[in-house]
């Protein structure tokens, strides 16, 4: 740390080296923190949380009882004790209210003033912050699974929407319409993810097993469908198509960059594909418990030197480091199965919630001032934790001796 | 050292068995505990993989060392907290797929008292762990545990058992409305019936009020100690008490000087005794109150035999129901009713009781002969015999060895010609039991001979004697036949086929034989036998076979003393015989040790399991102490389960039902083609 600070002082060291290591370091001691708490609003479980990409302050959830709520993430209280408290809520007394669970909740990408929650009563809505009120409601004909708004698009205001019906919609917020439809999946679309590099690219996944590669400007077809053994065909000969996973792919996700895409299937197994090419890189993850009949929402972190996966894993959220595939750490703390966890770059901070509608937020820990050697500085350091709160003392009674 | 100490005594304590921690292990343990956080990650785990067992007790022991510990060491409550999920897994049973073990009842003690330590620990340590908070609104939000409930049960258990009280419920309120139908309209009979047999006790016994009150008589209290009970009867007794007291206080002169001066007549119709003993009323049945008497009988039975049983059945019915109705208004109602119930069953029983105590004589009509006087005990004690004589002659009395013919007076008796004077006027009295006796005595032809004797010895003989069927040979016993023993063949009648030269006559030895003997099968009576073979058993207990001769397992049936030991001295011999010829018998490779040895080192099975399965039973099960899971697996039920379900059987008699079906019908197309 204090090296790099040297070299940045001295200017040899590019500034995004002291910024990626200190951030590396930062999710590498991510912790169950009893300074951060999110206040409990859903009764049900938590099926998909978004941090506005603008300000990364407010993140959105949606529960499996159809509730959406807005959190407010900042901390302006200056003490280190912060409870995340709601700003709004569309509860179940509202009007608008979804009547069945939310399954995505996504802000608009350049604005808070606006956000789009999609459920399964088969209808997606477009929500004006201010007012709570839907300013558009789009319907289907099946279950919405999932629905993505580009991050960088500026020429198109596309919002694609996967259903149960294999055709994936693409509803365009500017005309307030649905206006074109990919055919290509032969099952249910239980992830549609736009790429952060690419605007017109779009990836969807299935429960066929397929992942398909899109550019919305070709209504034809598919750019290509990701084939896990890189069109080896020698090892599956017996199977006619491309397909992603051995089972249901229910989790799609971009790297920040854009060049890396991560898949998640029912088959237990998380790829990573090359986003141009569409190879699968065979990064091996090994076994990502994964038995979500929905869609899974995971997240890679941004702006770290190796960069990190979290992908929730049964109850727990594994952190797993993207190139090399290997089981960082497993956090632990929901006490069932875990639906979604976002990211937040800017303050290295985990968001996950899961069926227990617990709402956790993963912190750093904040770095000790470093003791210099004393003889007993590990009594110190009890001493003050145990000044800190009662509770962290040891109670051995005097009989036992 | 340390930690394998560790290891032991944490294993000691959890298959303990016992629902308490031994405390002295504990003591020990938390010792070795405070010594450094090492200690604590070790006993951590092993806590864990205990918790870990398919057994709730062991389970529940190591839960109960989790919690001591945690109430004790920071490092401790980190370690569990981090792990909180399958700590409540494995505890209160989060998680449906992974159902506690059994036994049952352990379980449900474990879960109760997981849901209330973490309902503890959240309290005092909620704030500093957050996963342990985060557990704590687990359970309340999702599971919705309540930790008011002391049965700390989910929401669906909860469920469930509201369902079982509500039909139960409906079930306790038909019957309860069955019953109070049935009691309304029983309810006139049951009234009727008090207040008949009421009247009737009045008329019976003036003043015996059912509902009398214990007056307390002073007046003519004869020393007599009154029950409570009676203390009422003492009132209405006055004269006719007095007339009777005398039957029993033998001695007291004066008072049946009183009597007999008092007394208009015996040939009163009532006759109310009370024995010395003092607590019996006897009324006795005459020609005047039979009908009073019969009615009586007549509504005891229909009480004691109806209206009783039905009014316990309403209150049995009542006090069930009671508790399951939270109204209050209908509680109260419900409350009014078990009073009522209450004092009907009262009242009740105490006409039974009553009636009980008046003794009614009913028993007058059918064996009024049965008695000569009431003032039975006069008589000395004769034994019970069948055929009752009435009469018995008197030049046969003194043979018999009874007393001269001299009435039932005793000639010691210093009133004894007053009695005498009192039978004879009972005698001219037609409704006394006396002039009964003397119309019987006239009437009743004198019997030949009377059972009543004592046991003569040729009479004995023939009553032990066996009785075998009657035959030819007993009908001419002593005779000689003159054709016995022959037969005699026809000549054939035919009129021209004409057989050979027979002898007519044959003299048959045996046949003759037959006509003057007999033989007498005698084999003798049963005799149950009445001994035991009392070998001593394995188990410590004697043999409690009942052979009569030779027990199947333990040879000739000797006898034995307390420890089954033979009481002879060669008896005892051929016993350590036997015993060193059976030891000598089994060759010494086939001792049960060595060849678990062998066993072991060479992997073999020599079937030392087989030779010593006595011995390795204690060793088999390694934690005596625990209760045995597969034992309640045992029952007739899994037994027949696994007769009837038996696959190979199963299949084998459908193979046979259908190779059957085959070899029948296989040449009829219709029942071949299925």
């Amino acid at each position: 740390m204090l090296g790099f600070l040297s070299a940045r002082q001295a200017g040899v060291d590019d500034p995004l080296r002291l910024r990626r290591a200190e951030s590396t370091r930062r999710v590498l001691s991510l912790k169950l923190n009893p300074d951060r708490d999110v206040d409990r609003i859903h009764g049900n479980g938590i099926n998909t949380i978004d941090i506005d990409a603008i300000e990364g302050r407010y993140m959105l959830s949606g529960g499996a009882d159809g509730v959406i709520v807005i959190y407010d993430l900042e901390n302006h209280s200056g003490k280190q004790q912060y409870t995340c408290r709601p700003v709004r809520t569309v509860g179940r007394s509202s009007r608008h209210v979804h009547k069945f669970s939310v399954e995505t909740v996504q802000w608009y990408p350049y604005d808070t003033g606006m956000f789009v929650s999609s459920s399964f009563d088969k209808t997606m809505k477009v929500w004006d912050t201010e007012t709570l009120k839907p300013a558009e409601a789009f319907e289907f004909e099946g279950n919405v699974y999932s629905h993505h708004l580009s991050p960088i698009a500026r020429k198109h205001s596309l919002i694609a929407v996967g259903t149960k019906n294999p055709k994936i919609q693409l509803c365009d917020l500017k005309s307030g319409s649905r206006i074109h439809v990919l055919q290509g999946h032969r099952a249910e679309v239980l992830a549609v993810r736009w790429s952060p590099r690419y605007e017109n690219i779009l990836a969807t996944a299935s429960a066929d097993s397929k992942v398909n590669i899109w550019d919305v400007r070709r209504a034809s077809g598919s750019l290509f469908t990701l084939d896990q053994h890189n069109g080896e065909k020698s090892k599956a000969s017996s199977q006619a198509e491309n397909t992603a996973h051995n089972g249901r792919v229910n989790g799609l996700c971009f790297t920040s960059d854009g060049l890396y895409l991560l898949t998640t299937g029912t088959d237990d197994r998380m790829r990573l594909w090359n986003s141009a090419t569409g190879a699968n890189t065979l990064v091996n993850y090994g076994k990502v418990c994964n038995e979500s009949r929905k869609r899974l929402q995971f997240s890679v972190s941004h702006g770290c030197s190796p960069e990190f996966v979290f992908v929730p894993c049964g109850s727990s959220v594994a952190v797993y480091a993207l190139h090399t595939g290997e089981l960082i750490t497993m956090l632990r703390g929901h006490y069932n199965n875990v639906d979604c966890c976002e990211f937040h770059p800017d303050y290295q901070e985990l968001y996950s919630g899961g069926k227990d509608g617990n709402l956790l937020a993963w912190v750093p820990v904040v770095r000790t001032a470093d003791v210099e050697e004393e003889p007993n500085g590990e009594n110190k350091v009890a001493a003050s934790l145990s000044a800190v709160n009662p509770a962290f003392q040891d109670n051995w009674s005097s009989d036992e001796d | 050292m340390d930690w394998e100490r560790l290891s032991q005594l944490v294993e000691e304590l959890t298959t303990s068995g016992h629902p308490q921690l031994n405390q002295d292990k504990v003591k020990e343990l938390k010792k070795i505990c405070k010594a450094s956080n090492d200690c604590i990650d070790h006993v951590y785990h092993s806590v864990m993989s205990q918790l870990n067992q398919e057994h709730a007790e062991i389970r529940l022991s190591a839960f109960q060392i989790a919690s001591d510990l945690f109430s004790r060491s920071h490092h401790f409550r980190t370690l569990l907290v981090d792990n909180f999920q399958e700590f409540l897994e494995l505890t209160v049973e989060t998680d449906s797929e992974q159902p506690l073990p059994p036994p049952k009842e352990v379980a449900r003690k474990l879960r109760s008292l997981a849901v209330q330590t973490v309902q503890s620990w959240h309290t005092s340590y909620g704030s500093a762990y957050k996963k342990l908070e985060l557990g704590y609104h687990f359970l309340k939000q999702v599971k919705k545990v309540d930790f008011q409930d002391a049965e700390a049960r989910t929401v669906t258990e909860r469920r469930r058992e509201e369902e079982r009280q509500r039909k139960m419920e409906r079930i306790y309120k038909a019957r309860v409305e069955a019953a109070t139908k049935e009691m309304e309209e029983s309810y006139q009979d049951i009234e009727a019936a008090l207040t008949e047999m009421e009247s009737c006790m009045k008329l019976l016994f003036p003043e015996f009020g059912l509902a009398g009150s214990p007056a307390d008589n002073s007046g003519p209290s004869d020393g007599q100690p009154d029950k409570g009970c009676q203390a009422d009867d003492d009132e209405p007794c006055c004269k006719e008490r007095k007339e009777d007291e005398e039957g029993r206080t033998k001695s007291d002169e004066e008072d049946s000087f009183i009597r007999n001066s008092g007394l208009i007549s015996h040939t009163y119709s009532l006759d109310v005794s009370l024995s010395p003993g003092g607590s019996v009323l006897h009324v006795k049945e005459t020609e005047d109150n039979e009908p009073v008497v019969s009615t009586m009988m007549e509504l005891h039975r229909v009480i004691s035999s109806k209206h009783l049983p039905a009014v316990q059945g309403w209150v049995q019915v009542r006090p069930t129901h009671t508790h399951t109705r939270p109204s209050p208004h209908t509680h109260s109602i419900h409350n009014s009713q078990a009073v009522f119930l209450g004092l009907l069953m009262k009242s009740l029983e105490a006409a039974l009781q009553k009636h009980r105590e008046l003794h009614i004589d009913c028993k007058t009509r059918a064996t009024s002969d049965g008695e000569e006087d009431d003032d039975n005990d006069e008589f000395e004690e004769v034994p019970e015999k069948e055929g009752y004589e009435p009469h018995i002659p008197e030049h046969l009395r003194a043979e018999y060895g009874q007393r001269p013919p001299a009435p039932p007076l005793p000639s010691s008796s210093s009133s004894s010609s007053r009695r005498m004077r009192r039978l004879l006027e009972d005698e001219q009295d037609p409704t006394s039991a006396a002039a009964t006796l003397r119309v019987l005595r006239q009437q009743i032809p004198l019997p030949e001979s009377s059972s009543t004797t004592g046991p003569d010895p040729s009479q004995q003989n023939a009553a032990e004697a066996p009785v075998v069927p009657f035959g030819l040979d007993l009908y001419y016993w002593g005779q000689e036949q003159p054709n016995a023993g022959k037969i005699l063949k026809s000549a054939s009648q035919h009129q021209f086929w004409v057989p050979a030269e027979v002898e007519e006559e044959v003299e048959n030895q045996d046949l003759l034989a037959q006509s003057k003997s007999r033989y007498i099968s005698f084999p003798g009576n049963f005799v149950p036998v009445s001994h035991s073979c009392r070998a001593p058993l394995g188990n410590g207990t004697l043999c409690q076979r009942q052979d009569r001769v030779k027990c199947p397992f333990h040879g000739l049936i000797v006898p034995r003393d307390q420890e089954g030991r033979p009481c002879r001295e060669e008896d005892r011999q051929r016993e350590e015989q036997e015993e060193r010829r059976k030891r000598e018998q089994q060759p010494d490779w086939r001792d049960v040790d060595l060849m678990r040895d062998i066993e072991a080192a060479t992997g073999e099975d020599l079937g030392s399991s087989r030779v010593g399965g006595k011995n390795r039973k204690g060793k088999k099960k390694k934690y005596p102490n625990l209760s045995d899971l597969k034992q309640s697996s045992n029952t007739s039920r899994s037994r027949l389960e696994r007769k009837v379900f038996n696959k190979y059987d199963s299949s084998a008699l459908a193979n046979k039902a259908d190779r059957r079906k085959h070899d029948k019908f296989s040449n009829q197309f219709n029942y071949a083609l299925n």
